[in-house]
């Protein structure tokens, strides 16, 4: 019987996602009306700005301590949006970075949103600050901020860690409203415990489709709603079959040999297994061989030219 | 294939070249004075300049990367191992390339420090100056930031390039400056760090006594679940607990009271609850991250700008 091995299909899933994504982002260009549905804790951005512009204090945005990636540029992209809010009400905003990459683009980004709305006069080039790119010196740093400007709403968006509930709970204690969202899920427990709005897991990344309604954004964000489709089938299908297939017994039972090789090798060769279990195990599935790979011994065994010894050309060596 | 196979086992470009060679200066002061021209170029460049030119490096770049992922990896491979055919040849020089590519991103961030450390003495020195509210505390942030640069640098020097024998490992043989580094990393800020840090166990203790306060079907559902996982810890609850649960059963493991030990309704919680809705998020932020990735590669990504 010959061992299914399929390592292409990780990869074959993931541009299925991937096609997801682009496909729908094609379709929805010309769609005006896609249908999201209601997240609180994207409402509560304009609540929150309105509460900051009547008590004539500041909003302060946090996008965590990660570097420049995909999760601190979403932050921005949503603190892009709060402070366009601000700028319409002249509400003072403060944008606290931990890590030099992020401040940089955070400091173009709020730069340009007052530029594009006409207002760059009330832009302040101390609205946005590196604080510390140690850990608990930025959580030090934002900290005292939050207390001494006493913040009226605090955003907390991005990747945070052991700070997280320093900054929930100082700007709870000044009375500020605040929406956090982390895609840390360590956190998110505690942010959901000590914030107003939380914005949980994968509503995150949808909060720029949410806030702009843009067909590139909506689209994207159906194009992750059919991944999850195809997730949550590829689960169904999973559990069933594993579940099925525990209950059979097992032919073949998989055996690890030196070097990260394995084998499938009959199961009367292995009496200790047999004695244990006549079933099939987890890694002698169909649904885990599918997405782990065997690499056999004979894989392992390659033969290939050597690169030519330059020291012994050269008539080096002892 | 075989036609490909000198084109395949030809030398990559050199990315790297010997230590402390009149080569590798000559690169390294090139790409130095090329790279400060781009960045100052595109510093002064309209942003409808700058925008193809920042497109079109992120896509370069995210190409290698999917390169990277997608191409065939080689198998058993060694240093000193020449490719077998031109799909070799490709995935050597990738998995060679991989970490120099790697590398330049901490030259960018090496750059973009210099843009924070100026961020943070703007900031401090305009309040200083103009005396602003709170200025005494951005006098004490400078001063701290200036010895910690001198005691931290005096001390890398002394340690990388007049230690050979490695005699300052032994404490006795500390100079002033040692002494002083010390003392300001770990006799002041590991100190503050760990103090920050402890102070999170009250903060836990505020935000649980408002988020446990049974106001909802929710909360009360939270509440009870935490107090299992709570007392799940306890051993002087568990224990008598699960005594009196034996006592019942007679120690028969078939028996259907043992679900009711603290630490197996805690176990059942954690595997059937907890583990598949973290992982049902985990997919979730997954899937988002992919899809930002791939809009910010092709260029799709507006950002805040927009």
């Amino acid at each position: 019987m010959q061992y299914l091995d399929t390592g292409w299909i990780s990869v074959f899933v993931t541009l299925l996602l991937a096609g997801f994504v682009l496909f729908n982002i094609s379709r929805a260009k010309g769609e005006k009306s896609l249908f999201i549905r209601r997240i609180p804790g994207l409402n509560a951005l304009d609540d929150a700005i309105g509460r900051a512009t009547e008590m004539g204090r500041p909003v302060i945005m946090v996008p965590g301590l990660g570097g420049l990636s995909a999760v601190s540029v979403q932050a921005l992209n949503v603190f892009g949006h709060v402070t366009r809010k601000a700028a319409q009400f002249s509400t003072p905003i403060r944008l606290c970075c931990a890590d030099a990459a992020v401040y940089t683009v955070a400091q173009e980004i709020i730069k340009d949103v007052y530029q594009s709305q006409g207002m760059l006069d009330r832009y302040d080039a101390n609205s946005v600050q590196f604080v510390s790119d140690r850990q608990f010196a930025f959580a030090a740093g934002v900290s005292g901020m939050i207390l001494r400007e006493k913040a009226a709403a605090t955003f907390l968006l991005g990747e945070f860690f052991a700070e997280s509930l320093i900054f929930a709970e100082t700007a709870n204690s000044v009375g500020a409203i605040q929406v956090a969202g982390s895609t840390t899920q360590t956190q998110t427990p505690f942010f959901i415990a000590a914030c107003d709005y939380v914005l949980i897991g994968d509503e995150f990344y949808a909060a720029s489709a949410y806030l702009r309604r843009e067909p590139v954004l909506v689209g994207s964000l159906v194009g992750q709603d059919w991944g999850k489709a195809l997730v949550i089938f590829i689960v169904l299908i999973g559990a069933l079959l594993g579940s099925f297939e525990r209950t059979q017994p097992a032919d073949l039972v998989r055996v690890r040999k030196d070097g990260g090789a394995a084998a499938m090798e009959p199961i009367s060769q292995h009496e200790d297994r047999a004695k244990r279990t006549s079933k099939k195990l987890v890694d002698e599935t169909t649904m885990f061989r599918l997405f782990n790979p065997m690499v056999s011994e004979e894989m392992l065994d390659i033969k290939r030219d050597k690169k030519p010894n330059e020291e012994a050309a050269a008539g080096g060596g002892e | 294939m075989n036609f490909l196979l000198p084109l395949a086992q030809a030398e990559p470009p050199a990315f790297s070249q010997p230590h402390n060679s009149p080569q590798l200066w000559t690169a390294i002061i090139i790409t130095f004075l090329v790279s400060f021209a781009v960045l100052i170029a595109l510093l002064f460049a309209p942003t409808k300049a700058r925008r193809p030119v920042i497109w079109t490096g992120t896509f370069l770049s995210g190409a290698f990367y999917v390169l990277l992922f997608l191409w065939p990896k080689p198998i058993n491979r060694a240093d000193d191992d020449l490719p077998r055919n031109a799909v070799e040849g490709v995935s050597f020089w990738i998995s060679d390339f991989q970490p120099t590519f790697a590398a330049s991103t901490n030259v960018i961030a090496a750059f973009l420090l210099g843009l924070g450390i100026y961020s943070v003495l703007r900031v401090h020195i305009t309040r200083l100056l103009k005396r602003q509210k709170d200025w005494v505390f951005s006098v004490v942030l400078l001063t701290a930031m200036v010895t910690m640069v001198v005691f931290g640098y005096i001390d890398y020097v002394q340690r990388e390039f007049h230690d050979k024998e490695g005699k300052l490992v032994e404490m006795v043989n500390w100079g002033p400056a040692n002494y002083g580094f010390d003392l300001l990393f770990d006799g002041l800020l590991q100190q503050m760090d760990a103090a920050m840090f402890s102070m999170i166990a009250f903060f836990i203790l505020s935000a649980a006594f408002r988020a446990f306060r049974v106001r909802s079907v929710e909360a009360t559902v939270l509440m009870g679940s935490a107090l299992i996982m709570i007392l799940s810890l306890m051993g002087a609850i568990d224990v008598p607990w699960s005594n009196m649960v034996d006592g019942i059963t007679g120690k028969d493991p078939s028996h259907f009271l043992n679900n009711m030990k603290i630490s197996e309704v805690k176990g059942w919680f954690q595997s059937t609850l907890q583990v598949p809705s973290l992982r049902a998020l985990e997919f979730g932020v997954g899937l988002g991250a992919l899809a930002m990735g791939l809009r910010i590669w092709l260029g799709l990504e507006k950002g805040g700008v927009s």
